[in-house]
């Protein structure tokens, strides 16, 4: 089943097109990788997506509604959650309120029923509670959850901020490379971690990811992009062999280098 | 374990009020005053931590809340006569020159004119980011004086108001302080108070989790406004006299300065610290006035004892940024641990 549809998406800010015609159809369960070159536009295309940036032309539409130019929060609360490149964690309050934070959007209870914790709230507030614990639990932080979210190390932060998306009951999880700064074994952890969590959360996960090992052990299909543009798609396979996609990638070694 | 706290919690109020009882009946009427003063800057910078300290709005127009809340309380209460006596150069519009309401509806009317006003300022205003925020909500204070010294059928423009029953006293304000505190720090506890922080630490990232940014600013906004009038109120009634020239953003810098020094996001700071500042302005108040060392005269320099704030402001600002307390909170679980017992379930509650 279709979820999200994007079509004909670009992104022009002054004179840079930063996403030129991007499509995109993402399926229930699936998980799709979006690589290509620094500056390729990757991000550009998840904040056209969640709502950050209105796309210059095109349409997105989720579950056949169209949503595109709507706002981050409301595009959050119909289901599309995400997590950012450079991390972007409330820093200064502790693991559990990170994710009890985002658990806020379903609260139905209003902010006097909050204030002088009348029932309703406070059922709402176990729940949310017992719901965020076993999130921590499940992302191995549970240990940590009053300790200031900035006093975690790096990788532990990523799975914290995973962990927080997931409190919003995504059905879209949009990961912006999670893998960055992570360790090896925190890395092959991951594609575990993401394979897991797609199961136990019946998502469907479109993922920016520079980390070759984990695109292609767990992507259903891939997009390249170069400058904006879509150079090309389909699976792990087709494109490690496309003469497009290593040009372009050798073009960067070279840079590297 | 949380019966326990909550018992603590009762006690220590109850100790509160015995004290405000022994204060009563053994300090002189301006000693009072202070105390008085003290607890409605509780009140006063507590809501102007709400809207900047806790959800990080930088606003400036404090003073304009403070104004509707004083000068709607100030309307409700005053007797009929002392409305005739007052209003000489324009009468007073009909029908306020014969309303009155009980003390305790018109201080909640003045804060609930203000919560509206907040909400009529906020909602556009809060569109605007930073710097911009703060200069529109300094404009709209300004705006709010300049109409309250034109609308002389109501406000009895820049007369003021004199006469204004006094009907404030210490368990009236401290009543209200503690309230305040209580509602406050319950709100903050809540799911919307962690909305609220969030915005404070990330925009983006709190958007992104669903939160919608301008419905959480202008409900923080309106309730930071609606104790802004409710202390406004309580201001009027205790000086017995109010004028729009008492509402300039002098007042709002006054209050900017408690919660700086209290640290912008903590309840206990800005309770600390409305009682320096306070006690602090009385002891400098010598500052302003002319001094005699020796055979030297120096002649008052009124306004000296505000370069004085300021440079403390400064200091504050440029070395100690996170005030008294930062973000932190007195907690019973905290006070357990330090004397080394073992601390409570976790949570704490607050007061
Ligand atoms: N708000 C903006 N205004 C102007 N230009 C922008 C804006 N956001 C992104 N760009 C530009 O768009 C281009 C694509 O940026 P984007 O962040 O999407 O790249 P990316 O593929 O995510 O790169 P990276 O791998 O480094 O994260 C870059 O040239 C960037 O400078
Ligand atoms: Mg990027």
């Amino acid at each position: 089943m279709n979820l999200l549809k994007v079509e004909n998406v670009s992104m022009i800010f002054g004179g840079l097109t930063a996403v030129k015609e991007f499509n995109l159809d993402l399926n229930q369960g699936e998980i799709v990788a979006l690589i290509g070159p620094n500056g390729a536009g990757k991000t550009t295309a998840f904040n056209m997506i969640t709502g950050v940036y209105r796309p210059t032309i095109g349409r997105i539409s989720y579950k056949g509604n169209d949503i595109t130019g709507q706002r981050p929060d409301q595009i959050t609360k119909q289901g599309i959650a995400r997590t950012f490149q450079n991390i972007r964690l409330f820093k200064d309050l502790t693991v559990l309120d990170n994710v009890l934070i985002a658990n806020h959007l379903h609260l139905k209870s209003n902010f006097l029923e909050a204030t002088f914790k009348l029932p309703r709230y406070r059922r709402e507030e176990k729940r949310i509670l017992e719901k965020s614990l076993s999130l921590l639990e499940k992302v191995g932080l549970v240990d940590a959850q009053n300790e200031k979210s900035s006093s975690l190390p790096y990788g532990k932060q990523r799975r914290l901020e995973i962990a927080r998306a997931l409190a919003t009951n995504p059905e879209i999880l949009l990961l912006d490379e999670p893998a960055a700064g992570m360790n090896p074994k925190e890395t092959d952890d991951l594609t575990e971690f993401i394979r897991q969590i797609r199961d136990e959360f019946h998502l469907s996960i479109f993922m920016i990811e520079h980390h070759m090992q984990v695109v292609m052990g767990i992507s259903d299909r891939i997009c390249v992009f170069d400058h904006g543009v879509t150079i090309a798609e389909g699976n792990p396979y087709e494109i490690q062999n496309n003469q497009k996609v290593i040009e372009a990638y050798l073009g960067v070694a070279e840079d590297y280098a | 374990m949380k019966q326990k706290k909550t018992l603590l919690t009762v006690i220590s109020i109850v100790v509160l009020f015995l004290g405000v009882y022994l204060a009563d009946q053994n300090l002189d009427s301006y000693k009072m005053r202070i105390l008085n003063l003290c607890a409605i800057y509780v009140v006063l910078g507590l809501s102007m931590n709400l809207i900047n300290g806790f959800t990080g709005l930088f606003s400036l127009g404090h003073a304009g809340f403070m104004a509707v809340g004083a000068y709607t309380t100030a309307i409700l209460t005053m007797p009929d006569v002392v409305k005739g006596q007052n209003f000489f150069m324009v009468p007073m519009m009909k029908p306020l020159d014969t309303m009155h309401v009980p003390f305790f509806l018109a201080l909640l009317i003045g804060g609930i004119f203000a919560g509206i006003v907040g909400y009529l300022i906020g909602a556009p205003a809060l569109r605007l980011r930073g710097d911009y925020l703060a200069i529109a909500t300094l404009g709209f204070a300004e705006i709010i004086r300049v109409v309250f010294t034109n609308i002389q059928s109501v406000t009895n423009g820049a007369l003021g108001l004199k006469g204004i029953p006094e009907s404030s006293n210490i368990w009236w304000t401290v009543g209200v302080a503690t309230v305040t505190v209580l509602f406050i720090g319950s709100l903050i506890n809540s799911s919307y108070g962690r909305a609220f922080k969030a915005i404070r630490e990330d925009e983006i990232a709190a958007e992104s989790m669903g939160i919608s940014l301008f419905k959480h600013k202008v409900l923080a906004f309106t309730i930071g406004a609606f104790f802004a009038g409710v202390g406004g109120g309580l201001l009027g009634s205790l000086m017995g006299t109010i004028d729009p020239l008492m509402f300039r953003f002098f007042l709002t810098f006054n209050i900017l300065l408690i919660i700086i020094l209290g640290g912008m996001g903590s309840i206990t700071g800005t309770i600390i610290s409305a009682f320096i500042i306070t006690i602090g302005g009385e002891a400098l108040r010598f500052l302003d006035e002319s001094m005699t060392i020796g055979n030297l005269v120096i002649p008052g320099i009124s306004g000296l004892r505000m370069v004085v704030f300021s440079a403390l402001l400064m200091i504050v600002v440029l070395f100690f940024n996170r005030g008294i307390m930062g973000t932190n909170e007195f907690t019973w679980d905290r006070l357990f641990a330090k004397f080394g017992k073992k601390p409570l379930a976790k949570g704490g509650s607050k007061q």
